[in-house]
């Protein structure tokens, strides 16, 4: 760190960033997008001056109605343009058959997925920097404040670039590009919605403006209160960014590559991170349910990663193998941490297990709880029922075909499982709304619409019946998962050692030969 | 730079397009990889320039693994596609100079390798040029350019000859001529023979993703193709029933027959063998103006030795 800082003047911008500017500025689609903004903003705020001028009343707002405007177009342009920009170049260059030769450069995934990111945040910068005289010139007009345009479009920025992420993550997708497609349809779809909130949260904020949200006028609780839920907002705003990072890292990693380790650490620090601040928060207000969000979070997120670890191949690469320690409590970390279904599926039972008994501890005290609890408990059993039912099949039936048809396997299981009785009622005619609040036993929804404690106890124990079946059934696999885990062989080849990195020397000209 | 590829195999789903093949090459060797279409050629290129992940085996460069040391391979290998991602708004400047910067070259080196790259490739002259207004030849130009921008030691070439015009191909074979002297190891996969017994010294030949041949040209040739054709030329043609009889009598000698103003056969002996046969000739004073011997050809061992099965 210190040498790098030392050789300060070899620093060099990622080659990623510079050539995707140089294409940006080239582009027409960006030269066009950035013309086209800028006339609309253009004549927006010339329309809605001469407006006033024909009024005979003074408009002491015409400030902030003018910037409510101009925000709604960056906030579209920005939010929809540059990510959709950024993803598309980078889903073509990931096309399956054609894939792009920066790939196989010595260019680390890290280093690909920033440059893309910074990209479009540059690009972002761009949009912002061209329209900030039309919004500094809104204050001029009176209604609005210094402070609040750059307190919005510092917001603004930060969920572009979150947008950004997202879009990366998406082209990153080992999926068909019809998939990619339709994700980005949906993706512009929920684009939209938060452009659409956000702007309502922008016109709360240019009501009162961002002086006296932040405590100016209103005193000292409201402006603890405004900045813990901005923290909140930007802290969880972030850790997604990151873990959509992290995930893109991975997908673009190569198979043989430890792409599980970062990821699971990642949501370990940052579940253990959270769970902390959780634990104070409710330590400090007293209101045990304030654990609730952290829990719910920790469940969807795990649940999620559920579905991935088991889309883990089953061999570990020499690779991976060669990293593994030879120490048995550093070997029984690393089979938490590193590839393979096996230890993924101890990590997420670890992590929901030490959730849910904290949850339980911290709401001891509110015993209407406990049906909650139980249908949790019920949901969690099934995820992993459902999980370990999808490995069987793939083991025993489709042992040839890909790991990731595992976790769509689950996915399918769990689907069909909720479908199928409510497909049959219908056919024979007995559907009706009440056959799907009855207990349909195996059906992860179910478990949430059945009425009564009893039937959520039911569904608690078919799901432990199931799980321990499925235990018994994946025992043999598990423990061959976990003895396999070892360091390479002492007497396997070892790799020889790497040529020196340093750059190579330029080819002498020849052309005269 | 030693390449072995030992054992390789790839699957996708139940295709299996790489079955265990293994060969080597070696610096300064031009390895020339034939087979039918659909053979595995391409697959086992974008193996060894880390595109693909084998299913099993491996590719050893100088030793190190490339299915553990990826990053240390791609430092060591240069692949030229058979053809140039179709990059959009982008000169063919900027374009090496953003692959001299992924390889990590810096600041005046990274200047001086890409106009040293520039001008080995003899595209000085369209350096400002945007990539898609470049004709075929020129793209694969600069497709060896971005391939040899770090200095590799290992050069893949897959079908870089395809769509060249006929000026395009001798100066690409020039070019290779140059790699080889400056002790490239290089894999080129062609369908055009000829050319490639041109260039090569050496040759892997695969169908349905099995090896059929591999060696140096002249081990190839001596396994497949045993038999040479030899021509005999007299300065009197009056003495060519003479010498076909005499020819019929002779051990080693098949299918002797005219062929215009010439006897042809097959000869089965050794070069040594062929000597004497021709001393033999002489003292039985046939007057003998010419004595050739030709080898079968790339062409004439790649039909003999595949049946043209794809997968």
């Amino acid at each position: 760190m210190v040498q790098r800082l030392r050789n300060w003047r070899e620093w060099e911008l990622n080659p990623i960033v510079v050539k995707e500017l140089r294409q940006a500025v080239r582009s027409w689609s960006v030269t066009g997008m950035l013309l086209l903004f800028l006339s609309v903003l253009f004549c927006t705020g010339l329309v809605m001056i001469l407006g006033h001028a024909l009024d005979v009343h003074a408009n002491q707002r015409l400030g902030a109605n003018v910037f409510q405007a101009f925000i709604v177009i960056l906030t579209f342009s920005s939010l929809v343009f540059i990510p959709l920009y950024v993803g598309t170049r980078l889903a073509a260059e990931r096309q399956e058959n054609n894939l792009d030769l920066l790939y196989i450069t010595t260019l680390t995934p890290h280093r690909i997925i920033r440059g893309k990111f910074f990209c479009g945040a540059y690009m972002a910068v761009l949009f912002f920097s061209a329209c900030m005289p039309f919004m500094a010139f809104t204050n001029l007009l009176r209604g609005i404040d210094l402070p609040t345009v750059g307190f919005i479009l510092v917001c603004l920025f930060l969920v572009v670039c979150a947008a950004v992420q997202c879009a990366i993550f998406i082209a990153c997708l080992p999926v068909s590009k019809l998939f990619k497609i339709l994700l980005g349809l949906g993706g512009f779809i929920v684009l939209n919605m938060v452009s659409g909130m956000l702007n309502a949260i922008f016109y709360t904020l240019m009501q009162s403006g961002i002086v006296s949200m932040s405590g100016g006028v209103a005193g000292v609780h409201a402006s603890s209160t405004f900045w813990t839920g901005f923290a909140t907002a930007a802290g969880v705003i972030l850790a997604v960014v990151v873990l959509l990072y992290y995930m893109s890292v991975a997908l673009i990693s190569p198979p043989s590559a430890n792409r599980a380790f970062a990821l699971r650490v990642y949501i370990t620090v940052v579940w253990l991170l959270s769970g902390i601040l959780s634990l104070y928060r409710v330590s400090i207000s007293s209101n045990s349910e304030l654990i609730l969000p952290w829990a719910i979070t920790t469940f969807f997120l795990l649940s999620g990663a559920l579905v991935v670890v088991i889309s883990n191949n089953d061999e570990l690469s020499v690779r991976v193998r060669r990293r593994i320690p030879s120490r048995a409590f550093l070997r029984i970390l690393a089979f938490l941490f590193y590839n393979g279904a096996a230890g993924g599926l101890v990590w997420v039972a670890l992590l929901l297990s030490l959730t849910a008994m904290v949850t339980m501890v911290v709401l001891d005290s509110r015993p209407s709880g406990w049906r909650e609890l139980a249908a949790g408990a019920a949901t969690v059993l099934y995820l992993f029922a459902y999980a370990l039912t999808a490995l069987l099949i793939h083991r025993k039936f489709f042992s040839r075909r890909p790991a990731k048809l595992a976790g769509i396997l689950m996915v399918f299981l769990a689907g069909a499982w909720a479908l199928l009785p409510n497909m049959v009622l219908f056919f024979l005619g007995r559907l009706t709304t009440h056959s799907f609040d009855t207990l349909q036993p195996g059906s992860i929804f179910n478990v949430w619409l059945a009425r009564g404690f009893d039937s959520v106890l039911l569904h608690l124990n078919c799901g432990a019946a199931w799980l321990l079946l499925m235990l018994v059934l994946n025992a043999r696999w598990f423990l061959r998962q976990l003895n396999h885990f070892q360091p390479v062989e002492a007497g396997a080849p070892a790799a020889q050692p790497p040529p020196a990195p340093a750059p190579p020397p330029p080819l002498p000209t020849v052309a005269a030969e | 730079m030693k390449v072995q590829v030992r054992n390789l195999r790839k699957e996708f789903g139940k295709t299996v397009a790489v079955d265990g093949i293994t060969f080597s090459f070696d610096s300064g060797h031009v390895f020339g990889f034939v087979g039918p279409n659909g053979a595995g050629k391409t697959t086992t290129m974008r193996i060894i320039a880390t595109i693909e992940e084998p299913t099993d085996g491996d590719v050893l460069l100088n030793g190190i693994s490339l299915r553990e040391h990826p990053e240390l391979a791609r430092r060591a290998v240069g692949y030229v596609p058979d053809s140039l991602p179709a990059h959009a708004d982008i000169t063919v400047h900027e374009y090496l100079d953003f692959y001299a910067r992924a390889y990590g070259l810096r600041g005046r080196k990274r200047t001086e390798a890409v106009s040293a790259i520039e001008e080995f490739t003899n595209v000085t002259g369209i350096r400002d040029k945007h990539l898609k207004a470049l004709s075929k030849g020129m793209k694969q130009r600069v497709s060896l350019g971005r391939a040899l921008v770090h200095d590799p030691d290992v050069l893949i070439l897959d079908e870089p000859a395809a769509g060249l015009d006929p000026r395009a191909r001798v100066e690409l074979r020039e070019l290779l001529a140059l790699l080889a002297e400056r002790k490239k190891a290089i894999l080129i996969s062609s369908h055009i023979l000829t050319e490639l017994t041109e260039i090569c010294n050496g040759v892997v030949i695969i169908e349905k993703g099995r090896l059929l041949e591999t060696g140096t040209i002249d081990e190839v040739l001596k396994k497949s193709a045993p038999r040479r054709t030899v021509a005999i030329r007299l300065l009197d043609p009056a003495q060519s029933s003479e010498l076909l009889k005499e020819l019929l009598l002779t051990p080693l000698v098949e299918n002797a027959r005219p062929v215009g103003s010439e006897v042809h056969f097959e000869f089965a002996g050794s070069e040594p063998e062929a000597c004497d046969l021709l001393g033999q000739l002489v003292a039985r004073r046939f007057r003998i103006l010419e004595f050739r011997q030709t080898r079968a050809d790339l062409e004439d061992i790649f039909m003999s030795v595949t049946k043209g099965g794809v997968q």
